[in-house]
């Protein structure tokens, strides 16, 4: 189900807006990570999304259907919430909890019948914790609450989820726990939005993200052009490498905050600055040995050097090739090898400055 | 025990609650300063069908017209108190709310006290009761909701509001002639179910039945009373629509209640809480659950309170005796205000 957000405007007072303007799109399957500071407003751009506050200007639309002319029932048929777990009151089991994500099913003398149960019980499963369904919230842990809110909102059958820092507070465990029910639920078509503190998370399971500073600026594109370090030195104001961890099966994104950063000065990361790498690129079949080929061509303007060899025994195509340019070019080039399956890509970059330097083919 | 799997009630606890309370009235009905057999109590009830005429005029009269209208006003009103505490309980997410709130039974009590210093009758005091309880939940109303409405403001508006009528009492009492009708007002001020007839009956047990059953219906919705305002929100149910209903029926109930029978304290603290460390907090049991043991509970205080002495003891000051002890015992058994 798509979500749009048109030309949304929200202020509590008309001279200090917290954000202007804002605009996106999420379709089924995509996750959106929004991101900001403390006091950005994050949650109240939730609350503006889902029509619990009413945005000043702009819309939400539900596909194309305006969220404020919904009536309550349908649209929270649609749409579930999941709130932070500390917020929660806890004096029900968890299945009573879970039922209470049926109300928008149930008529308003009705008590949750047999199917609405069966529902619930199913939700519960779907995210593996059937096994707490006699407990009571307040004998359980903040993890297991987290996947029992989350639970409560699959209860109503939704196709649009909404997450407020789902994974805050949470342990390292808990934190995966809570991230993989998200992807799986996404891969089977729903549409995630939540929000973040945690710009690698967004790297990591977000297919689009959108980081809000203060002052109501915003960036909204695919996770890959919008968490940057520019854009999170600009949002944050914190010097931050993203940076790659290498597991045996994965290379995970990482951002890792180096130091608070005082104004405007220090420009380490420029992106339009020319830069000399190699990149050093393994394929493990002939059908990507063409796919890079073809990346390759289209960025021949960067490339002053090229070697490769099929390693025939071992039915690998191991490519070498040097690139001079921007280096927003060289990223791009890399991370479009990186996401081909199948493929090893690993980028180099050269130390100092060639601003002053002629160009030419180091081989001939 | 009950099936935790959905919160329903077992049917075996389904008729106990509904038997308890009648079986509850029935042995009252034998009981007080003259002793009536449950033999003869049940001769005389086969007497209204039969119309046999052997049943002495004496037990007639004590059955029909003393204790019957008392023992249902008892359970009407135990019902009523207990109910409206669970569901201002759950509307404030706060166990300690009862059904005083929001000023309800202060805007009655004034409306009782200002009847009994202008000299109406029973009835007209009852009246006066009920239309001030109502004057002092709208003014509560008005003077806590606002531009940042939350609940919190309403209950400090109660709170505010309560005083403020307890004070008008005061000052009903400080000009009423002390040789009748102070003595009057303080009586009436302390709680009894002494001065019940089945006029007093009639003005005063449909809003509480009605409010009652209201809630009964809406008992599944309850359970989303405590949630935040976001959580409430995003049910899909109109929830400022479920709170409005909450809150109309249960001070229906209290403010009549109030008017027939004073300030009864504790029944809406006390049921409610029991019946949560026995039912959970799921409405869906613990609604019924707090209705039929409040009726039970408020039976046997009135039976005691007619019966135990020569001089009728305040009903008021017997629930709190009984109640706040039993009550600490009950939490320190069950470690904790069941949450």
């Amino acid at each position: 189900m798509n979500l749009t957000v048109k030309n949304g405007s929200f202020y509590y007072n008309k001279s200090t807006p917290i954000f202007s303007d804002i605009n996106f799109s999420v379709d089924s399957g995509d996750i959106l990570a929004i991101l900001g500071p403390n006091g950005a407003g994050k949650t109240t751009m939730l609350r503006c999304i889902t029509g619990m506050l009413k945005w000043r200007s702009g819309q939400s639309l539900l596909d194309d259907e305006p969220i404020h002319t919904m009536p309550m029932r349908k649209l929270w048929s649609k749409m579930a919430y999941v709130p932070q777990a500390k917020s929660v009151t806890s004096a029900y089991t968890v299945l009573e909890t879970v039922l209470l994500g049926r109300s928008s099913h149930m008529n308003v003398f009705s008590a949750p019948k047999a199917e609405d149960i069966e529902k619930a019980q199913y939700a519960l499963d779907l995210l593996g914790i059937s096994h707490l369904s006699d407990k009571k919230c307040s004998a359980i842990s903040g993890g297991e609450l987290q996947m029992v809110l989350i639970a409560r909102a699959l209860a109503s059958e939704p196709q649009v989820l909404i997450l407020d820092e789902p994974e805050s507070n949470l342990d390292f465990k808990n934190q995966l726990v809570v991230l993989n029910a998200m992807t799986k639920l996404s891969s089977c078509g729903m549409t995630c939005v939540f929000n973040t503190h945690y710009p690698a998370h967004a790297l990591q399971r977000a297919n689009k993200s959108l980081i809000l500073s203060r002052g109501g600026e915003y960036v909204f594109g695919s996770t890959a052009s919008v968490i940057t370090e520019e854009n999170i030195r600009k949002a944050f104001g914190v010097e931050a490498v993203i940076g790659e961890i290498e597991t045996s099966g994965n290379i995970l994104q990482n951002v890792i905050p180096l130091k608070i950063a005082h104004g405007e000065t220090e420009n380490a990361d420029d992106r339009t600055k020319r830069s000399i790498a190699t990149v050093t690129i393994i394929a493990n079949s002939n059908n990507m040995a063409d796919k890079i080929n073809g990346l390759l061509h289209e960025y021949g303007s960067l490339m002053v050097g090229r070697m490769g060899m099929p390693y025939r025994e071992c039915g690998l195509y191991l490519i070498n090739i040097t690139l001079d340019g921007t280096k927003e070019k060289i990223l791009e080039l890399s991370q479009k090898l990186n996401i081909l399956p199948d493929v090893s890509v690993k980028t180099t970059f050269a130390k100092g400055d060639f601003d002053k330097v002629g160009r030419g083919d180091i081989l001939e | 025990m009950i099936t935790m799997k959905t919160g329903k009630l077992r049917t075996s606890w389904c008729i106990t609650l509904i038997v308890l309370p009648f079986i509850t009235g029935l042995l009252a009905l034998g009981i007080g300063r003259i002793w009536i057999s449950p033999g003869e109590v049940f001769s005389a009830i086969a007497g209204v069908f039969t119309g046999s005429a052997d049943i002495p005029v004496l037990t007639k009269m004590t059955l029909w017209n003393l204790r019957l209208p008392r023992i249902i006003l008892a359970a009407i009103a135990g019902a009523g108190l207990s109910a409206a505490g669970c569901a201002f309980q759950s509307l404030f997410a706060n166990p300690l709310a009862t059904p005083d709130t929001l000023g309800v039974a202060s805007g009655a009590s004034f409306g009782a006290a200002l009847g009994l210093l202008l000299g109406f009758g029973m009835i007209g005091v009852q009246a006066t009761a009920l239309v001030m309880g109502g004057i002092a939940v709208c003014l509560t109303w008005l003077g806590g909701t606002g531009k940042n409405k939350g609940l919190g403001t309403i209950v400090l508006s109660g709170i505010m509001m309560g005083s403020l009528f307890n004070a008008l009492v005061s000052v009903v009492k400080f000009v009423a002639d002390e040789e009748s009708q102070l003595p009057a007002i303080t009586y009436w001020l302390m709680g009894g179910l002494d001065h019940t007839s089945y006029e007093a009956l009639a003005l005063g047990a449909p809003p509480i039945i009605i409010g009652i059953i209201v809630l009964f219906l809406l008992r599944w919705r309850m359970n989303l009373l405590p949630l935040s305002e976001d959580e409430a929100r995003s049910s899909g149910v109109n929830i400022s629509v479920m709170r409005g209903i909450t809150v109309v029926c249960a001070t229906m109930i209290t403010a009549s209640c109030v008017s027939m029978c004073g300030q009864v304290g504790w029944v809406g603290l006390l049921i409610p809480h029991m019946c949560r460390m026995k039912f959970g907090s799921n409405h869906l049991s613990l609604y019924p659950a707090s209705i039929s043991f409040g009726a039970v509970f408020m039976i046997i205080a009135d039976t005691v309170a007619r019966s135990a002495s020569a001089q009728e003891i305040p009903i008021s000051i017997l629930t709190a005796i009984v109640g706040a002890p039993f009550f600490i015992i009950l939490m320190r058994r069950t470690g904790g205000l069941a949450r």
